[in-house]
């Protein structure tokens, strides 16, 4: 019953969907406005229908409803009412829905937002938004259905996957859908451009926001994601270079080099064809991401493993870059804009260098993402491309990345002259190299650890330079400090707030080297009352106590931590499932500014008499989270809503 | 600029490669970074992605064991990973090895970083030397010159 529903409601979302992104097309080709509203309508329709199904597929699973056979695999009676809620997206046919609703969602924004303003390119950008959504919603009806009956019902479900148990769950998934949706919106304005031939800034100047906003909720995604890894998983690290994390982390560099060279578009009307292409492969680069974690072809702890549904993805991400390749190429000859420039030294250069060091490393993690593909195909050998090998490849990319980080927004456009260079950047050098300086005789031995700290205060003074230059200003025509400040702040928003996300970037770059560098570790068996001690922390093992949970027995060690002092007891535990074969590790930890202490739970003896336990010490992993908070306000006030600009 | 960048890059990935563990001949006490250096670079072969450093699967602990014991019995590291090469394959490899085939996954994400180089390094070749006629030399920086740019700096980015 409640399968036939939402099936029902499902295909005529499809059709509605297939309905309105033709007469979209056909209003914006005859210009019929009638027919524009008729799309319009449709579109509405989709959202509500989709929304119906997301609504009614929440009730069934907080009602146990164990005729969907979608809810009979994903939920049991023990599952608590919170993760009945997450449950709903906590596998691949739910995943759809939320990415559908969504994008439903998205079009409705774009339709409020661009129904009146841009004319000529918003039809064809809702037939592109309303074509897409008909795919995922195809896809909802045949290949990853939700909807399907379980004959007979069951008396009971088989359960979530334990690992997805976690407040993570909400916030994670979300965050990264919204991001991955919403490059959909640029990507649909990009092909109204193409379309209808107006190429020029129209389109850039409507998705600006857009895009700043995906960026925002991918980047919010993946540190989340960074976070649950880190708490969660039990194996002490935030970044696996997992293929699907690689995935999620594709679009974010592409994206990101499109944030950057639109600002030379806007302001030397250069390089459209390269934005445009970036955006392009920016959304491509979401569908494939959906493809590797939908299709199964590559093992991850993502991936939701489904055999039909791979075909169905890569053959729309041909159709799409093919559409897309074709349309570039018919609007050629409208590319050729005649850039000039007056020397190579300037911010004009330094942008290119990000662009191209960004898709470089996009490039890396593409190709070592596919590479074991590549390799079984090729030699019929098994290869694997991990961490070792990204981290070879990319940190050097990375550290390039983030010294052009203090020198694109200082260096002058056009031609940067040798008193520009020495005005903005004789303070920055020099206290890099006092800081590389510093590290060294603090005993840092690392070169790669002496250069981020030397890169680092770098690109912080630069920032701090152009900041109190620009209060100096302010102060001279008479206004007071933290008016000027917040003034600066909210009128040059975009400005500062690209600032405010360079200092997140700078954080977390920090963290990333600290927890490499000096993180340490060491594995250890003890009997109850046995102490052991890792970098000055002495941790006794007190015993162990059995818990019964809702849907779970959890095995929970006691250990005391001091150094010194008793800072507390730590208590990682062991949670077996019923549909699990294997115990899922659940650690505990004391976060710290300098340091957090982590503890797992291994091995022990079923009398409680020893166990095995893996402690690590694992270094400045907190900036991690830190600079994300950073990164992530610098974005919100990116994305502030333009205020007008007098003088 | 851009061939120094290059070479840079190089430099910075070959220094990056000496991570490796050198062979420690003093086998008597393990040392723990040592196994942990061994470990990271070999796959855990139950989990998805995980090196068995990292992974806390009871899996992954018997191979860290295995790695503590042959080291400890005198083999270097180098033997260890080779003797975890001949069981499982070449896939046990974190990093694919620096050879034959596998070469392509290491030279490649270099190559598009010269080729992108390069064609960032033509354009803007193209635009500084593109224009028809010939421009006046570059003047010295004058005062109104330099307000532009306190201008710029101040104004929008």
């Amino acid at each position: 019953m409640t399968a036939d529903l939402g099936y029902g409601m499902t295909l005529i979302a499809l059709g509605l969907a297939v309905y309105g992104g033709v007469a979209a097309g056909i209003g914006a080709r005859t210009g019929r406005l009638a027919v524009i509203e008729s799309a319009q309508h449709a579109a509405l329709g989709v959202f509500v229908l989709v929304t119906s199904c997301f609504a009614l597929l929440t009730y069934a699973f907080l009602t146990f409803d164990f005729s969907v056979r979608y809810v009979a695999t994903n939920t049991n009676l023990g599952t608590p009412f919170y993760y009945r809620i997450t449950g709903v997206w906590g596998a691949l046919e739910g995943s759809i829905i939320l990415w559908s609703w969504m994008l439903a969602l998205y079009t409705i924004i774009l339709i409020v937002r661009h129904r009146v303003g841009a004319r000529e390119l918003y039809p064809w950008a809702l037939a592109t938004m309303l074509g897409i959504l008909a795919f995922f919603l195809l896809v909802m009806t045949v290949a990853a259905p939700p909807f399907q009956r379980q004959v007979p019902v069951p008396a009971d479900g088989r359960g979530l996957n334990p690992l997805l148990e976690d407040t993570g769950m909400i916030t994670h998934p979300v965050a990264l859908y919204l991001g991955f949706t919403g490059f959909t919106v640029p990507f649909a304005f990009a092909m109204a451009a193409l379309i209808t031939g107006r190429i020029g800034d129209t389109w850039l100047v409507l998705t600006r926001r857009w895009t700043i906003v995906a960026w925002y909720f991918l980047s919010l995604g993946l540190l989340i994601g960074g976070w649950w890894s880190y708490h969660v998983l039990g194996w002490g690290g935030y970044w696996a270079w997992d293929p699907v994390e690689n995935a999620a982390f594709m679009p974010w560099l592409t994206g990101t080099a499109f944030l950057h060279s639109v600002m030379i578009q806007e302001r030397r009307r250069m390089l459209r064809l390269w934005n445009i292409s970036l955006v392009i492969l920016t959304f491509g680069l979401t569908l494939f991401g959906t493809f590797l974690t939908r299709s199964g072809i590559i093992a991850s702890v993502h991936s939701f493993t489904q055999g039909s549904i791979g075909i169905l993805f890569l053959g729309f991400l041909a159709l799409v870059l093919l559409t897309a390749l074709g349309l570039v190429a018919w609007r050629w000859e409208a590319f050729r804009s005649e850039g000039e420039l007056d020397s190579v030294v300037s911010r004009e250069s330094a942008f290119l260098l990000n662009n191209v060091l960004l898709v470089a490393a996009a490039f890396t993690v593409f190709f070592g993402t596919v590479f074991p593909l590549l390799s079984e195909a090729v030699r019929g050998v098994k290869v694997s491309v991990g961490a070792p090998f990204f981290n070879q490849i990319n940190v050097p990319l990375f550290l390039s990345l983030v010294f052009l980080m203090g020198v694109g927004p200082l260096i002058a456009w056009r031609r940067a002259s040798l008193e520009n260079l020495k005005r903005n950047f004789f303070w920055p050098v020099a206290l890099g190299i006092v800081a590389a300086a510093a590290a060294f005789a603090l005993g840092v031995r690392s070169l790669l650890a002496v250069l981020t700290f030397a890169t680092t205060a770098f690109v912080a003074v630069t920032i701090a330079v152009d900041f109190t230059r620009a209060t100096r200003a302010r102060l001279r025509v008479g206004e007071s400090l933290l008016p000027a400040m917040g003034g600066l702040l909210l009128r040059h928003h975009r400005r500062y707030g690209g600032f405010v996300v360079h200092l997140g970037i700078l954080i977390i770059a920090l963290g990333v080297m600290g927890s490499h560098a000096w993180s340490v570790q060491t594995e250890t068996t003890l009997r109850r009352g046995e102490t052991a001690e890792l970098a000055g922390y002495r941790f006794r093992f007190d015993g162990l106590t059995a818990v019964e949970e809702s849907n779970h027995f959890k095995v929970v060690g006691a250990f005391t931590v001091s150094n010194g002092r008793v800072l507390g007891v730590l208590r990682p535990a062991k949670k077996f499932y019923p549909q699990e074969q294997a115990p899922i590790a659940y650690v505990d930890y004391r976060l710290g500014l300098r340091e957090d202490l982590y503890l797992v739970l291994g091995d022990f003896a079923r009398d409680g008499s020893q166990a095995t336990v893996k402690v690590q010490v694992n270094r400045l992993v907190s900036w991690i989270w830190i600079g994300g908070v950073v990164l992530t306000l610098g974005a919100l006030l990116a994305i502030l809503p333009e205020r007008h600009k007098s003088a | 600029m851009s061939r120094v960048a290059i070479a840079v890059l190089i430099a910075l990935v070959l220094l990056g490669s000496t991570g490796h563990p050198t062979a420690a001949q003093t086998a008597k006490p393990v040392n723990e970074d040592l196994v942990h250096d061994i470990a990271a670079q070999l796959r855990c072969v139950v989990c998805q992605n995980l090196s068995v450093a990292d992974s806390p699967s009871e899996m992954a602990s018997q191979m860290r064991a295995i790695i503590r014991e042959r080291l400890a019995a005198g083999e270097s590291p180098a033997d260890v990973q080779r003797y975890f090469v001949d069981r499982y394959g070449e896939w046990i490899l974190l990093s694919p090895p620096r050879r034959g085939f596998n070469l392509l996954v290491w030279l490649l994400p270099l190559a598009a970083v010269v080729v992108g180089l390069a064609a960032a390094a033509a354009l803007v070749w193209r635009w500084t030397h593109g224009h028809r006629g010939i421009r006046p030399p570059p003047v010295a920086v004058d005062a109104a010159m330099s307000e532009r740019i306190r201008r710029e700096l101040e104004g929008r980015s």
